[in-house]
């Protein structure tokens, strides 16, 4: 290991090359966040100077009313996206962790939605859920059932959810994979010995094993949540430039882009980022725990 | 090095001198062949006036405002630019217009002829920062071929909302027997008021917005009686596709071929003649308080930061004058703001061969599209408390409430 660190004048080259790296993320990424921060406290339209808001644009959102359906439509987005995303990407990466014949292709398969472009395939996904000529309103009426109003606002959560997970399965997959393939064969062998059934197996070494992979998806799977925008968007868009289902990203994007409201999207992101924030430090609180565990 | 400095300064300056002309930049909204036709009359300015040069760059409707606010927000904005007027005041109040009315008190007769209704939206007590370019009448548009099918005459000038509502009935129409609408009777754009439900309104005795007051009026009894028309034909008869049917063709029912009947300006003649359709427009249908349609009015602004106001001014001044609406009306988007124009061959010869005239005498009983800071907030808030009668079936009284509440909240934000 010693070999590998730099030494002596390589540490000064380690630096010099990441200078570039490094100033880019000190103005552009920590730049824009202490703005947001600091535009949050101010009233700004972009145009004319911004003036000194103090906290108005934070007591003001309880008060906005797109922002609290925003909020609570991505609240009830999350609640449901990040249970159901983390189990059923962990289920597809346990039944394709197997030399079975074209798994390969199966894996390609539920990958493909992660690297395709999210407005081709939400206008795909507005074929399907059209209501009167849409691929599976034809589908429930051929068995006799009555068409259901995919995209209507009462039903439009469950649908911006099934896309929303069937996009995200692949992500997971590759991630339960990689955590799947990194468990050493040993285990399974010495418990085998022992007489452990399969379901033994899987509950007393695969999962806890898994644990860390199954932490990172949390988190990334969450914040994805959190930011959740273009499948919705496409779908549940209106003549307006509004949406049926706005989240808080749309609600910042029309109250910054559109009402001259740089102030009050301002706030509304550093909201997102906190609610991110705790969510993410909670999972670390967790992960410690159940970490010492296994 | 001292050398090379002094050489490439020296290259600046020459190219400075050898072009000896002032460049301006114009940005608008609008399709790539509009681009083309503007690059048209900038040629044509450009022989008049040798001395200034002029960089067309069009996007589209969304583009467009986002590149506007980036571009004036980081200092650069376009020497001139588009400008739709319910939005011109919250461009206009912050200060970053030019004010055009030394401008146009040097040289009055730049106003001669012009449709006085299309230079109210401009005015401010300062003066006027904005010039009209052209307007935009609703009426309606029908699909003749659709009329003639069902065996329906076509709409005539006598024709009131009932009529209107009869026809639809008739004209919706289930082709293959499959127990869903294949054609419907009419389809509208319900969100915003301007191409339906602001004409319906005031010609049922109703007002729409008082921004000065801070006061949304659509929850009036006479407006009351409007949205109950809508709803009769929208939800009663389901003569109009609902917006998820509408959504599976596209937008515009009329432009997809699966409705007869429809509501805009002129905007749509280009488009609905490209698509092959065959069409012409009729009047507004009366209501019980006559005949209302609305106008709005697009036009040009002056960044007040521009390096040559005056340069810019010549380039405005050129578009509205004969030469320049003349060449205008020829793309077939809108009506000519000169009534020379409008009456000429320029405008009423297009090749397509529909009743232009009808957009020029609309204005004769049209209201004004309303104008003030926050016109987008305010419809946009507007728009989804009434679409919750639309698509989810809430009783019509209590969205209307809604609809003002959130209405007048959109504008006491704004004020």
């Amino acid at each position: 290991m010693g070999a590998l660190r730099p030494m002596g004048i390589e540490r000064w080259w380690v630096l010099v090359f990441l200078t570039p790296t490094l100033i880019g993320l000190l103005l552009g990424t920590f730049g824009s966040i202490f703005a947001t921060l600091g535009i949050s406290f101010m009233d700004w339209d972009l145009l004319t100077p911004p003036t000194a808001a103090g906290i108005s644009n934070y007591q003001g959102l309880p008060d906005d009313r797109l922002f609290m359906r925003s909020l609570w439509n991505t609240l009830a987005f999350a609640g449901l996206y990040v249970p159901l995303t983390v189990i059923i990407s962990l289920f597809v990466a346990l039944g394709l962790n197997r030399t079975i014949p074209g798994v390969s292709f199966f894996r390609v398969a539920f990958f493909l939605p992660t690297v395709s472009s999210p407005t081709a395939v939400g206008l795909l996904w507005t074929w399907i859920y059209a209501q009167d000529n849409g691929v599976l309103n034809e589908m429930i009426t051929a068995m006799g059932g009555d068409p259901v109003r995919w995209l209507s606002r009462s039903v439009a959560l469950y649908s911006v959810v099934i896309v929303n997970v069937w996009g995200a399965i692949g992500g997971g997959m590759i991630i339960f994979l990689a955590g799947l393939q990194a468990i050493p064969k040993d285990y399974y062998e010495v418990a085998e010995m022992d007489g452990a059934k399969s379901w033994q197996r899987l509950w007393f070494i695969t999962l806890p094993a898994l644990a860390p992979s199954m932490f990172f998806q949390c988190v990334l799977v969450t914040i994805n949540a959190f930011q959740a925008f273009d499948y919705i968007y496409i779908l549940t868009r209106t003549g307006n430039g509004n949406s049926t289902m706005p989240t808080l990203v749309f609600s910042i994007y029309r109250n910054g882009f559109r009402f001259f409201r740089m102030g009050d999207a301002a706030a509304q992101a550093v909201v997102l980022t906190c609610m991110i924030m705790v969510l993410t430090l909670i999972y670390f609180r967790l992960q410690k725990k159940w970490g010492a565990q296994a | 090095m001292k050398h090379l400095t002094s050489t490439a300064l020296a290259l600046i300056l020459a190219a400075g001198t050898a072009a000896a002309e002032t460049e301006i930049s114009f940005m608008l909204w609008g399709s790539p062949q509009e681009g083309e036709v503007w690059s048209h009359i900038a040629e044509e300015f450009q022989a008049a006036h040798p001395d200034i040069s002029v960089n067309i760059e069009v996007a589209d409707w969304n583009g467009y405002w986002e590149k506007l606010r980036v571009q004036v927000a980081g200092g650069t904005p376009p020497d001139v630019f588009a400008m739709d007027a319910p939005l011109y005041p919250d461009w206009q109040s912050r200060d970053v217009l030019l004010n055009m009315q030394p401008y146009i008190d040097a040289d009055p007769s730049v106003l001669e002829g012009v449709y006085p209704v299309t230079l109210e939206a401009y005015k401010t007590e300062e003066g006027m920062f904005g010039m009209p370019r052209d307007f935009q009448t609703i009426v309606l548009y029908y699909n003749k071929d659709m009329f003639d099918a069902a065996g329906v005459e076509y709409p005539t000038d006598e024709w009131t909302w009932d009529d209107f509502r009869a026809a639809a009935a008739e004209l919706t129409i289930d082709k293959d027997g499959d127990g869903t609408t294949d054609q419907w009777g009419a389809w509208a754009e319900v969100y915003d008021m301007e191409p339906f439900w602001g004409p319906v309104i005031w010609s049922h005795g109703g007002e729409v917005v008082d921004a000065a007051a801070g006061t949304t009026l659509i929850g009036s009894e006479e407006a009351m009686a409007g949205f109950e028309f809508i709803r009769q034909i929208w939800l009663e008869d389901q003569s109009m596709p609902t917006e998820e049917q509408l959504s599976q063709y596209g937008w515009d029912g009329l432009l997809s071929g699966v409705a007869a009947m429809g509501f805009s300006g002129h905007w749509s003649v280009p488009e609905y003649a490209q698509a092959g359709l065959n069409f012409d427009v009729a009047p507004v249908p009366m209501g019980p308080a006559g005949r209302v349609t609305g106008v709005n009015s697009a036009g040009f602004v002056i960044s007040k930061d521009s390096p040559n106001p005056d340069a810019a001014w010549e380039f405005v001044k050129f578009a509205v004058s004969e030469a320049g609406q003349s060449e205008l009306a020829n793309i077939g988007l809108a009506v000519p703001i000169l009534e020379s124009v409008a009456n000429s061959d320029a405008y009423l010869g297009q090749e397509v061969q529909i009743n232009h005239a009808l957009f020029v005498e609309a204005l004769e009983y049209a209201h004004m599209k309303p104008v003030f800071r926050g016109y987008e907030e305010w419809s946009g808030a507007v728009g989804d408390a009434l679409s919750l009668s639309w698509t989810e079936g809430v009783p019509l009284e209590e969205s209307l409430e809604e609809a003002v509440e959130y209405g007048d909240d959109a504008l006491a934000r704004n004020n």
